[in-house]
């Protein structure tokens, strides 16, 4: 044996690998550099911009005046009515979409693992664009020619889901239509992962069916649903296309969210500061919010 | 082994799961059946009510929508692919090499990985403003260019979590005999992972088009005219023509067609990029 040589064949592997290390940084220039430019300028510049009077005709902004427009952006009382709609659509949303998700994988789990290509007929909603989604539903929902209304009129209902009536109902149930699927794919990776004989060995201990999902695969699966719960609420809380294309935020403001609210802002007054000041919040709101989020999540699985 | 279904009770249970696959399979999809249906039909089917099942399919409207010369319709196809299609190959042309230099150097792993997946997180309308007045101070506006930098950027996240993923999977003993033969760490790059990666770059690549022919908000508020998007365009439809559906449903079926098509082969990754980057992020 010869450890001085190990000792130095290992001292230089070091080196080297730092040295790699180093040099392998250029590889992330481009990227980098790209995402500054598009991302990082322009947050800077909002960060000026939000603490300055600016116009679409002035955008320098030459007067320097403090938390105003964060003040005129928060104590609009319209701001709060957007994020409390945002905050419960994202929550319902994601009741209903994680809910239907689990008691699908319950239900389809060992049909689609005869036939995994079935599996791809239920994907086929996430494909979609969502604002296409709600022109689609738009037309199928139409009093007059949606398909819809005309055979629920022959069973003898007469609904028009458009309706202020039953809109937020309709906006709701577009969402959860269009993205159970997604929280239904998680699921069932997630299930599919389990191993094959864990069904077995629980039927020995008289856990078949409903008890074998409830006591064994809900426990197990339960890191997958609190992901997939977590990507369905931040998505469901920036909610903008389907909505926007159906009712634009209204009758009056009564589907705006948080994106629509500052969509209107920005573009319906030529006052650009309290918008830029409101996007600001926002992301700082949601980067906080990301950063003890994470906390959490690292906490809870190290790996 | 999986717990065969044979017995009598058994195989009702297993009827039960077709019944509520199809029920399921026909409630979700039914926009989309409709439309297609509804595209096919004359006017005068179309305001019949109920809407009937069967009827004699016309491509009326596909010849309106596309061949009519009074639509902009195949102009805001033709948008969407060329912003798809410049997007996701400058996205993969990004973050593939800084996938490298993460995955097999661990360059950044601890900051950049994190940071650039929970871009995919923020919600979108906040970059929305300010990349609206740096556009128009440089003329970005309602250009190609300009819209294929936006979608670079939202399918970067999603593909930097794929190519990291994926080259972690790679055997390093693959760059160590490229070292020992003298390859520089560009060589190993492209001449030894490149090669190997084809399956997952032909994923993204899809992945990255379909995120970006179905994105709407920066579509709606950066261009006018010039390069108005499908997603956007087709919401013109409704508002300008809006009695007449068979035109917007033929539309609406083109415009959601090839995302369908490339979802078909790239849907298994959209799970595993997604939670993936909620895992590591």
């Amino acid at each position: 044996m010869r450890p001085w040589i190990d000792r130095a064949r290992f001292g230089a592997g070091m080196n080297l690998q730092q040295q790699e290390r180093r040099s392998a940084r250029i590889f992330l220039v481009s990227m980098c550099v790209f995402l500054a430019l598009i991302l990082g300028f322009p947050t800077l510049a909002n960060i000026w911009f939000s603490f300055n009077e600016v116009t679409f005709h002035n955008l320098t902004g030459d007067g320097f005046i403090g938390f105003r427009n964060y003040r005129i952006a928060l104590s609009d009382p319209r701001l709060w009515d957007a994020v409390g709609y945002s905050i419960k659509f994202a929550v319902i949303c994601t009741v209903f979409e994680v809910g239907f998700a689990l008691l699908l994988v319950f239900a389809l789990h060992p049909l689609l693992l005869r036939r995994p290509w079935l599996t791809a007929i239920l994907m086929i909603p996430m494909m979609v664009s969502p604002a296409l989604m709600g022109v689609m539903y738009r037309l199928i929902l139409n009093e007059f020619v949606g398909i819809v209304p005309g055979y629920l009129e022959k069973l003898g209902f007469t609904l028009n889901f458009l309706s202020l009536k039953y809109i937020q109902f309709t906006v709701i149930a577009i969402e959860v239509l269009q993205w159970t699927p997604f929280a239904f794919l998680i699921l069932l990776t997630a299930r599919q992962s389990l191993p094959y004989d864990l069904e077995e060995a629980a039927a020995i201990d008289g856990a078949t069916g409903t008890r074998f999902n409830v006591l064994v695969v809900l426990p197990l699966i339960a890191p997958a649903i609190i992901i997939v719960s977590f990507i369905r609420f931040i998505d469901s809380f920036r909610v903008f296309d389907h909505i926007f294309v159906l009712t634009g935020g209204g009758p009056g403001n009564s589907t705006t969210s948080l994106s629509i609210y500052i969509y209107k802002i920005f573009f319906k007054q030529n006052d650009l500061g309290p918008a830029v000041a409101l996007s600001m919040t926002l992301l700082v709101a949601t980067l906080a919010l990301l950063y003890f989020g994470l906390k959490l999540a690292v906490r809870r699985d190290p790996a | 082994m999986i717990v065969s279904e044979t017995g009598p009770r058994d195989r009702i249970v297993g009827v039960l799961r077709w019944v509520i696959f199809a029920v399921v399979a026909f409630v979700i999809n039914l926009p989309i059946l409709a439309t297609v249906m509804t595209s096919f039909k004359t006017n005068g089917v179309i305001n019949t009510s109920p809407p009937p099942l069967l009827f004699e399919p016309t491509l009326e409207h596909y010849i309106e929508v596309l061949g009519s010369g009074r639509t902009d319709f195949p102009g805001y196809i033709l948008n969407s692919i060329v912003i798809g299609a410049g997007g996701s190959l400058l996205a993969v042309a990004v973050s593939f090499p800084a996938a490298y230099a993460i995955a097999r150097h661990g360059v950044g792993r601890s900051w950049l990985l994190p940071l650039v997946t929970n871009i995919r997180t923020l919600p979108l309308i906040i970059y929305a403003i300010p990349i609206y007045l740096m556009y128009q101070l440089i003329g970005l506006l309602d250009t190609w260019t300009g819209m294929i930098l936006i979608a670079a950027t939202i399918s970067i996240p999603v593909a930097l979590v794929l190519f990291v993923g994926f080259m972690q999977d790679l055997p390093i003993d693959l760059d160590e005999a490229g070292k020992l033969d003298g390859a520089s760490q560009r060589d190993i790059l492209w001449k030894i992972i490149f090669p190997l990666s084809r399956p997952i770059l032909v994923a993204v690549l899809f992945l990255s088009f379909i995120t970006c022919w179905n994105e709407f908000l920066f579509g709606l508020i950066l261009t006018t005219k010039e390069a108005v998007p499908v997603t956007v365009g087709a919401t013109f439809f409704v508002t300008s023509y809006g009695v007449k559906w068979g035109a917007t449903a033929a539309a609406m079926t083109l415009g959601i067609l090839p995302p369908l098509i490339l979802g078909l082969f790239a849907y298994p990754y959209i799970g595993k990029g997604m939670l993936s980057g909620a895992v590591k992020g």
